[in-house]
């Protein structure tokens, strides 16, 4: 224990780059890890197929949702002031660049990103992590390896289907509840816009997104102590915490969109 | 040999060790008792690496925990079998898969139906159906839990095993059982032991010597006649009763 008495402020800032220093300690052991698969191979398919199969039908209907949203919007305040083929292109670059990425996290950080940080914090406080480190084993190879890879591996693919999802809801309630729109305007707005640029950014947003739920979430309920009442607490924080990181990535990657 | 050298450790603000001196010698059964919160899982969980002295050392066979790599102390780990407080089973697995995790090694991977058999040897040593193998811990009783988490401790053959409360909450014959186990680990296989109890009948059964653990620091560590013996009015009000029930030192 330190004798030197610190003031409060200070001795926040210091326990909050512990804290950065210890997320960042476990990041390197987890790329550390990486190029043995066969220690984690097994966990990892195990866990992307379920995150996988758990979350693909509220993404579906979230993008769904966002798609009809967009083009309803859109044909609602620009009608009399732009062509109507400009709701191709407004879907189609919200749904791709925005919607579909960050509605498919935000369904991510709620189904999966709680469960992982709940799960990994009982296993804290009723030392089964111990027991873990106890048998010589290594919970970064066992538990946050495999969640961390499936977050990222799992994400792409869910967000290129949101993002299809998205566009032809949007294309279809756009017909439905616009008038005067036609499946040509539409199209041709949406190729119009359409750069494969979009595409790629928003499968590397998804990635992005992916590695933050799922390193967050097991960062966090690593950290967790206190009992039954603590796991929950810990949840809480997660989802808090990794809502706050997919909205302030999704801020930061701005620049990345405009490169090309 | 497990030696703690002036063991020091400080949680939430309060001194739990103080300048812990203990050595456990090869093929010896160490009993240590202590009040509730005096820091008997805590100081077990040095031994292996789980907490990190504030000062002092533990050294397990000469290799210093405070100081050992990650490599180091997994070596060490593989060495040690430990039986936690409350079992610590891992609950998404069955038993038979919590066995296996200490069966196994991490590079090489041995037979299923071979760990299956060993596993149920191991229950039987616990007095289990080999029935649970294919069940969940939440599935199993308390004692139960308790037991397979002894089979998991020893599945992996460890040379030393450390025993947080491996008795209590189980009835008669089970702590019978489980003290029969420790006694006959150490009289076969020269297993070295440290064992935290509250139960004084099982303490005299197994134990070559006695230590207990008081305001932070070993009090007194002798032979299970000398302890019981002992006029030391903080021993004496150990072991008058039938179970220790001395509140935390203030
Ligand atoms: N991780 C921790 N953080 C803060 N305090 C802790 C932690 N672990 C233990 N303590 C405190 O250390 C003290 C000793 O705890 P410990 O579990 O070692 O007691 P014990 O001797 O094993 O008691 P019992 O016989 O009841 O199991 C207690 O006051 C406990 O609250
Ligand atoms: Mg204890």
């Amino acid at each position: 224990m330190s004798t030197v008495v610190s003031p409060a402020p200070l001795r926040g800032v210091l326990s909050g780059l512990e804290t950065i220093g210890r997320a960042a300690l476990l990041a390197v052991s987890i790329v550390r890890i990486l190029p043995r698969p066969r220690m984690y191979l097994r966990s990892f398919i195990n866990q992307a197929y379920l995150m996988g199969i758990r979350s693909l039908p509220l993404v579906l209907l979230m993008a769904f949702l966002g798609g009809a949203v967009t083009s309803q919007q859109t044909g609602a305040q620009f009608t009399g002031a732009l062509p109507l083929w400009v709701i191709g292109s407004v879907v189609a670059a919200s749904v791709i660049t925005e919607l579909g990425p960050v509605l498919t996290a935000i369904v991510l950080v709620g189904r999966i990103g709680a469960s992982i940080a709940a799960e990994i914090a009982s296993m804290k406080v009723t030392e089964q992590i111990d027991a873990l480190y106890a048998m010589g084993r290594d919970p970064v190879v066992y538990l946050v390896v495999p969640r961390v890879l499936a977050g990222v591996v799992v994400l792409p693919p869910l967000v290129v289907l949101a993002d299809a999802m998205g566009v032809f809801s949007g294309w279809g309630i756009g017909l439905l509840v616009v008038d005067g729109l036609t499946s040509a305007d539409f199209v041709y707005g949406m190729r119009f816009y359409f750069r494969p640029w979009a595409l790629i950014f928003s499968v590397l947003k998804a990635g992005a997104f992916g590695f933050a739920i799922t390193f967050l979430a097991c960062f966090i309920g690593l950290e967790g102590r206190g009992g039954a009442e603590g796991v929950g607490r810990t949840t809480t924080a997660a989802v808090v915490a990794t809502t706050i990181a997919i909205m302030v990535l999704d801020v930061a990657l701005v620049p990345v969109l405009k490169m090309y | 040999m497990i030696e703690f050298r002036d063991l020091h450790k400080s949680l939430g603000g309060e001194a739990i060790l103080r300048g812990i001196d203990l050595v456990v010698q090869e093929g010896e059964t160490l009993v240590l008792l202590g009040p509730s919160g005096a820091g008997k899982s805590v100081l077990l969980k040095h031994a292996i690496g789980l907490l990190r002295p504030d000062r002092g050392d533990v050294l397990v066979d000469g290799v210093s925990i405070a100081r050992a790599s990650a490599a180091e102390l997994k070596r060490v780990r593989r060495r040690v079998g430990y039986v936690f407080q409350n079992a610590a089973l891992f609950d998404s697995l069955t038993i038979a898969e919590n066995l296996r995790l200490a069966q196994d090694d991490d590079r090489e991977l041995r037979d299923v139906e071979e760990c299956r058999a060993e596993a149920k040897v191991l229950l039987e040593r616990v007095n289990l159906d080999p029935s649970v193998l294919d069940m969940y811990p939440p599935q199993l009783s308390g004692g139960m839990r308790k037991r397979v988490g002894v089979a998991r401790a020893i599945a992996s053959h460890p040379r030393y095993l450390l025993w947080d409360e491996p008795t209590t909450g189980l009835d008669p014959v089970n702590a019978e059982t489980i003290d029969a186990l420790i006694k006959e680990l150490a009289a076969e296989l020269g297993v070295t032991s440290i064992v935290v109890t509250h139960d004084l009948e099982s303490a005299f059964q197994v134990g070559d010597r006695i230590a207990l653990l008081y305001e932070g620091r070993i009090h007194i560590c002798a032979p299970p006649e000398e302890v019981f013996t002992s006029t030391d009015p903080v021993v004496q009000r150990f072991v008058r009763r039938g179970r220790v029930s001395v509140p935390a030192a203030v």
